[in-house]
């Protein structure tokens, strides 16, 4: 009880921090110092009329590598920790599940592509229209949740997802060195030429990295997945 | 009085459900035994967390920050916060992860998820 | 330069890229992998290394901008020379780290990929300046650790990892609403952006984002209260992942702290006060800890607590010079010991303190547990001796006198909860051994050399030479080479050694230092020659110390600054300690020296600092220009002075030192090292003659105290069994004497007290050597199971005899001398009551001394003494060469007494006069020759006749048994013995006096300190849910405060 109420009365100091931070609020009338900035100096500069990518991919591009590096390690570390003992009675993950319902089955057959197709326009089209890599990954991963729903006791090819994952990320970090070289520095994305404003084929290395973000992130959303089931 | 409360800019809303999201989650965390309830708690702390990281890049009647020309008078909200946040969602993402595979391996170790079994070390 | 290979980038870009390909390396050859993955962190070492060469050289800082556009528009990184120092730390720590944990890595690819990310991680936190960024790698830091606490699922790292998962996701929380805050307010991410945006960061909004970011960083640092699962994790965790979190994780957030302090100029106070009070209240409770891997979280808990204490305090007194020699020294001094412990808990494997006996087994692990337990204790040579010199100069002189308390106290219970541990380790031995491979101790042997290396280093920057003054160190590492040679080959080196040394320093010295190098090294020269008798014990680290203790003190007469004298000061405390803490069942007793000797030595500290923000000077000559201080300071060093000499209500170490070690070692440490007390008096008072008006109050009241203490410990002496006991309280009460004499601040008082202490060397010497040779030959130390032994042991039955009458100051011998000349210069100045005290005491001494010869050597033998022999002739033959001293002395008194007045009286003018033989004060004459020959007359004659009679006479001699018990057997004989409780009578009327008061008082204080670590750690409830609590309450208590400032 006691603790209960030490708990209570921490939080209610938080809230009364809380209260003072929102009553002392006033919306800002205009952007500040950086975003100015971006969005002055931005599509000129980089090339790419979403701003919040540019931002992501270049401007903050170091914040961007270590995110994917987050996720990365999440990955690897759920899979060490849902790693299966070795004198595990149970060798293999369970194949008898129940076989999901037609409604699913057939939601699956028809969305799945669909979803997929989705996903790869989203971080295609990343430096255009809202989205982007993690966005489009996530949405592949959603249609691979669909997947394991519907066919409850197949498995995805871990080692292809693995292949993916690391073939696509040391291409993100090669491809952010090259700017080392012929660009101004470490994930400049003038290495490639910025191309015409607004069109797929612009702002130099934005859409392949974005790409390759999104096949990535999809991969690695897919195989956690999967370690949560079989776990 | 209800003027006022009416005329309060889209972004303070925002940002008071935000921060009323993360005591709401903060309470979770501390009150509830089972460790994915606390998890659970955590979730929703973070996601108050970048309720009150957008509500503090917005700019009233501000556009989303996709330039389409060069026209200088279009009012765009600030794209920072943005890019934070989806930085921050994967990140949450992550620690959620961890904390469910903790929360699995802790089952299989203790036939138990009350946060009170993992109590065997003090002092 | 940007493009070169040890861009620091590379750091980031080598180990995302490994880490992405290692898992299908692993797949196809796991060899591959662990190159791959070696070859990486020796690229961290590398470049940073190199990094750090180059700016050490003088090259600019480099700073790395990414996507090719200025910063703040863009995340940069910056590699100047701390950042280069710290990276380079960890990155070696790393490498080291995983050496040892390789078993456990290579078993898994992820394991290894994520421990390269780990390594970047703190690379990226000391190395960006963005904020956000700073919250990725925090993020990053804390994903793989959770990681790596947990891989081997154990019930307990499951516990300890969750709970570390919640603390770490609230601080983290923390972090980024705090980081938003400041970007609500300032429109800027990049830090120094922020620094000079600073205006803006006021209000609510601005105050609240501070304190959020203040307190997440902090509460990674692991603050008290907010730091059970720390704590946790330290216990649970495996070591070599433990020793990580605690160097290279404390360390990146500490420079992360560090990087941001410019943003928190409010909150400096705050800091400090979390700072101190983590430090001293983690050490509170490490007193009560016997799990060796929590006991060394407490530990690490608090010297990082210290690290942002010392950060706050130096920021705010803008003591840029000493910053980074403070922070960098207590930084890797903290750094290369506790890793280099936390290795080696994991080889000893064994989690209770209690039980670390078994390392004795392992000579090499052992003395790296003893240098890494000495370093961390924050004992010279190491880093962190230098740094707290440094530090509690600069705090005195800033006149944040409290925090100077804190942080002698804060190190005085570190140092006693490690070297608690030591004993532990020293006592019984336990039958299980430790496997382990050279490959496995190879880091923690590099750590202890990094550390000498970098105690060497410490001493060149403070313009010492470190050949000289660390000498006393590294003869004692060399003599440690001889280990496996037989005892009589190390003492032999062991005398060349001191000889050698004996020779080169005594020339040197003039006056009243060359009187103090006759007795310390010429003394202890003479009674190394007794420790022969112990030929055939190994003795392994007996010799190595008294190489180190006797160059200790022979550096204790070289220094002319305070900072050598503390160094040679602390190098005598540690050896001498370690020392007592051979003998058998020392472990109680050596602890309480070392808390006495390190707490006087704090004191002395204290004192020397508060000089030198004075004066500016270390020169000890600079005493002479004291003012303002000087009562404060004379105070201090006293304290500090006494407590090494044994003074009362301080001596309670004093006994249990003299009875638990070795019998030849404690000849040395009554008559020499007790000495070096007196040493520090003079070497201090003779600077200060012209202030002497200023101090005496203080002089009278110390007056007092040494009659006291010279009564007590007769009356303590008077009452022992134990006849080492007894000849300890003597000694105290022998100092007692000493120190009036130097309360006295006259020429004549100096000069009687400096006769007693050579006295005291030359009596306490031979009395100890004589008693060391009758404990060896009956192997008990109580009195009233001896008896009769002058038949079976003359010569040491005659020392003893010389030495009591030389004590007891009657004539014809020197002690004598001393006593009237005492008396003589308490008359003269004008202590009459004084004068009366010190005759009482004398006739007390007299009691317990007429005891010590007649209990042991007269009476009647016990029958299983029958056949003992004499004491071995090595013990014997320093006896006799001391019995002619003091003869001659006797004889020929001015032969001591005129060095002793000529070095004494160019600080104070003489008041003695010499015609031959004969001493002349104002209060009349003494001469010594003529007394001998009269005394001698008066006792040969009778003797003669004596021995004429006993030729005429049948004496019959009585046997033993002729005593005829009536019909009752007593339970324990020895008990009726006559000389059992010798002096009951005297007991009744005068026992009050001696009752064990102060060590009452002190066993009290030292059970108070374990209740309040007891009480302490109520926090540490074990519940991940509290300790959550905890930290929102630490967050809503430092804002609280803020918003009412």
């Amino acid at each position: 009880m006691l603790k209960k109420f030490f708990a209570a009365l921490a939080l209610f100091i938080v809230a009364i921090m809380f209260y003072d931070i929102a009553s002392n609020y006033q919306e800002r009338q205009q952007l500040s110092g950086v975003a100015q900035y971006y969005v002055e100096k931005g599509p000129s500069e980089l090339g790419a009329a979403n701003l919040v990518t540019s931002v992501v991919v270049t401007y903050r591009g170091l914040d961007t590598l270590g995110e994917v590096t987050v996720l990365f390690i999440s990955a690897a570390g759920i899979g060490l920790l849902l790693r299966r003992q070795r004198d595990d009675k149970d060798p293999s993950p369970q194949k008898d599940n129940a076989p999901c319902s037609e409604i699913v089955d057939t939601a699956f057959h028809l969305l799945f592509p669909m979803i997929l197709l989705f996903g790869i326009y989203i971080f295609v089209n990343g430096h255009l229209t809202p989205g982007g890599g993690f966005q489009g990954g996530a949405v592949i991963a959603s249609g691979m949740m669909l997947y394991l729903l519907a066919k409850p006791n197949n498995t995805f090819n871990l080692q292809l997802l693995k292949k993916i994952e690391s073939f696509s990320g040391s291409a993100y970090v090669l491809i952010g060195a090259l700017g080392l070289f012929l660009a101004g520095g470490f994930l400049d994305n003038r290495v490639l030429s910025l191309g015409e404003f607004g069109s797929l084929f612009s702002a130099g290395l934005i859409p392949v990295i974005y790409v390759l973000i999104g096949l990535k992130v999809g991969a690695e959303l897919s195989s956690v997945l999967t370690k949560f089931r079989d776990s | 009085m209800f003027q006022d409360l009416l005329n309060t800019p889209l972004s303070t809303v925002v940002l008071i459900t935000g921060f009323i999201l993360v005591l709401i989650g903060l309470w979770g965390m501390l009150m509830h035994k089972n460790i994915i309830r606390i998890i659970v708690g955590f979730t929703l702390m973070d996601t108050g967390i970048h309720m009150v990281m957008v509500a503090i890049g917005y700019l009233t009647g501000g556009k989303a920050p996709i330039i389409e020309g060069a026209n200088k008078n279009i009012v765009y909200v600030d794209p920072v916060p943005s890019a934070l946040v989806l930085t921050s969602i994967v990140i949450g993402l992550g620690i959620t992860a961890i904390m469910l595979s903790y929360a699995i391996q802790i089952h299989k170790a203790k036939k138990s998820l009350s946060i009170d079994d993992c109590a065997e070390m003090k002092w | 330069m940007v493009n070169s290979l040890t861009n620091p980038l590379n750091i980031i870009i080598i180990t995302l890229l490994s880490s992405f390909l290692l898992p299908l390396i692993y797949q196809k050859s796991e060899q591959r992998a662990v190159n791959l993955f070696f070859a990486v962190l020796a690229a961290f070492v590398v470049i940073s290394l190199s990094g750090y060469l180059q700016l050490l050289s003088g090259l600019p800082t480099i700073e790395v901008l990414t996507a090719g556009i200025e910063p703040p528009f863009s995340i940069n990184l910056r590699f100047g020379i701390e950042e280069a120092f710290v990276t380079l730390a960890i990155n070696v720590a790393a490498l080291l780290g995983a050496w040892y944990l390789l078993p456990h890595l290579k078993t898994n690819a992820p394991l290894m990929l994520l421990f390269l990310i780990w390594i970047m991680g703190m690379n990226g936190m000391v190395m960006t300046r963005d904020l956000f960024n700073l919250f990725i790698f925090v993020e990053i830091t804390a994903i793989s650790t959770f990681v790596l606490i947990g891989f081997n699922r154990h019930n307990e790292t499951l516990s300890a990892g969750f709970k570390y998962i919640l603390a770490g996701s609230l601080a983290s929380s923390f972090l980024l609403l705090g980081t938003m805050l400041l970007y609500f307010q300032t429109g800027t991410l990049n830090i120094d952006d922020l620094v000079a945006h600073q205006s803006l960061l006021t209000g609510p909004i601005g105050t609240a984002g501070l304190v959020l970011i203040m307190t997440a960083i902090l509460i990674e640092l692991k603050p008290y209260p907010a730091n059970g699962w720390g704590l946790d994790v330290y216990q649970a965790a495996p070591t070599g992942v433990s020793a990580l979190i605690s160097v290279g994780v404390s360390a990146s957030y500490l420079f992360a702290l560090y990087k941001l302090l410019p943003l928190f100029d409010t909150l400096l106070p705050l800091i400090a006060i979390a700072g101190g009070l983590t430090f001293v209240m983690s050490n509170f409770m490490g007193l009560k800890q016997n799990q060796a891997t929590r006991l060394l979280g407490y530990s690490s808990v608090g010297q990082v607590g210290l690290l942002v204490m010392a950060l706050a305090l130096l920021s705010q007194t803008n003591q840029a010079d000493h910053y980074l020699l403070i922070a960098g020294g207590l930084f890797i001094n903290h750094f290369l010991a506790k890793a280099g412990l936390f290795w080696l808990a994991g080889l000893a494997a064994e989690k209770d303190i209690k039980h670390w006996s078994h390392l004795k087994q392992h000579p090499v692990i052992f003395v790296l547990f003893v240098v890494l337990l000495a370093a961390l204790a924050g004992l010279p040579p190491f880093p962190a001796f230098w740094a707290k010199w440094a530090l509690v100069h600069t705090l005195v002189e800033s006149q944040h006198y409290i925090w100077v308390g804190c942080i002698l106290l804060g190190s005085l219970l570190e140092a006693v909860y490690l070297f608690r541990w030591y004993g532990y380790a020293k006592s019984k031995t336990n039958e299980t051994a430790i496997v382990c491979q050279a490959r496995q101790t190879f880091p923690i042997k590099l750590m202890v050399a990094l550390l000498l290396l970098c105690g060497h280093a410490m001493a060149i920057n403070f313009g010492l030479q470190p050949e000289r003054v660390l000498l006393p160190v590294y003869a004692a590492l060399a003599m440690l080479l001889l280990h496996k040679q037989p005892s009589y080959t190390k003492a032999l080196v062991t005398l060349l050694i001191t000889g050698i040394f004996t020779l080169q320093v005594l020339p040197t010295l003039t006056g009243l230092s060359w009187i103090f190098g006759m007795i310390f090294l010429v003394g202890s020269w003479v009674l190394t020659i007794g420790s022969l008798y112990k030929g055939t014990e190994q003795r392994p680290s007996y010799y190595p110390l008294l190489v180190m203790l006797i160059l200790s003190l022979g550096s204790l007469l070289l220094a002319t600054t305070t900072l050598e004298f503390f160094l040679a000061w602390e190098f005598m405390t540690v050896s001498s300690y370690l020392m007592v803490s051979l003998g058998k069942n020392a472990e109680k007793s050596s602890l309480q020296y070392l808390a006495f000797s390190l707490a006087g030595a704090f004191f002395i500290l204290a004192g020397f600092a508060l000089a030198y923000s004075e004066t500016h000077s270390m020169q000890l000559s600079s005493f002479a220009q004291l003012a303002e201080h000087t009562v404060m300071i004379i105070t201090l060093l006293l304290f500090g002075f006494l407590i090494k000499l044994g003074g009362l209500g301080v001596h309670v170490w004093l006994p249990g030192v003299y009875t638990d070690t070795d019998d030849d070692f404690t000849a040395i440490m009554s008559s020499i090292v007790s000495k070096a007390g007196l040493f520090g008096l003079f070497a201090v008072g003779i600077h200060i003659t012209t202030q002497f008006n200023d101090i005496e109050a203080l002089m009278f009241v110390l007056g007092w105290f040494g009659l006291v203490m010279a009564l007590a410990g007769a009356l303590m002496a008077v009452f022992q069994e134990d006849v080492k006991k007894l000849l300890a309280y003597s000694s105290v009460g022998q100092m007692g004497y000493i120190i009036t004499g130097f309360a006295l601040t006259s020429h004549m008082g100096w000069v009687a007290s400096m006769y007693l202490a050579v006295n005291h060397v030359l009596y306490k010497g031979l009395i100890f050597l004589a008693i060391a040779g009758v404990l060896y030959r009956t192997n008990t130390r109580l009195m009233y199971k001896m008896g009769g032994l002058i038949k079976n042991m003359p010569i040491s039955f005659v020392s003893v005899m010389i030495g009591i009458i030389a004590i007891s100051g009657v004539p014809p011998l020197l002690g004598f001398g001393g006593k009237w000349m005492m008396y003589n210069a308490l008359v003269e100045k004008g202590w009459y009551l004084q004068t009366a005290m010190a005759f009482f005491a004398s006739a007390v001494a007299f009691l317990y001394l007429f005891r010590l010869i007649h209990t042991v050597f007269l009476g009647q033998q016990k029958t299983e003494h029958a056949d003992i022999k004499e004491a071995p002739i090595t013990l014997l033959i320093p006896q006799v060469f001391i019995m002619v001293i003091i003869l001659a002395f006797s004889m020929f008194p001015h032969v001591l007494i005129e060095p002793l007045s000529t070095a004494i009286s160019p600080y104070i003018a003489s008041t003695i006069t010499w015609t031959g033989h004969l001493l002349e004060t104002k209060q009349g004459y003494w001469n010594g020759f003529m007394v001998m020959n009269v005394v001698a007359g008066i006792f040969l004659v009778p003797l003669f006749i004596l021995w004429m009679l006993s030729k005429v006479t049948n004496i019959q001699p009585v046997k033993q048994f002729n005593i005829v018990f009536a019909a009752e057997r007593p339970e324990s004989p020895e008990t009726t013995h006559y000389a059992y409780n010798f002096y009951a009578f005297y007991e009744k009327a005068l026992g009050f006096l001696v009752k064990p008061n102060a060590i009452h008082f002190w066993d009290a204080s030292a059970e108070w300190a374990h209740s309040f670590g007891a009480a302490l750690r109520r926090f540490y409830t074990g519940n991940g849910q509290t300790y959550m609590a905890i930290i929102l309450m630490y967050l809503g208590i430092i804002y609280l405060s803020m918003r009412a400032i």
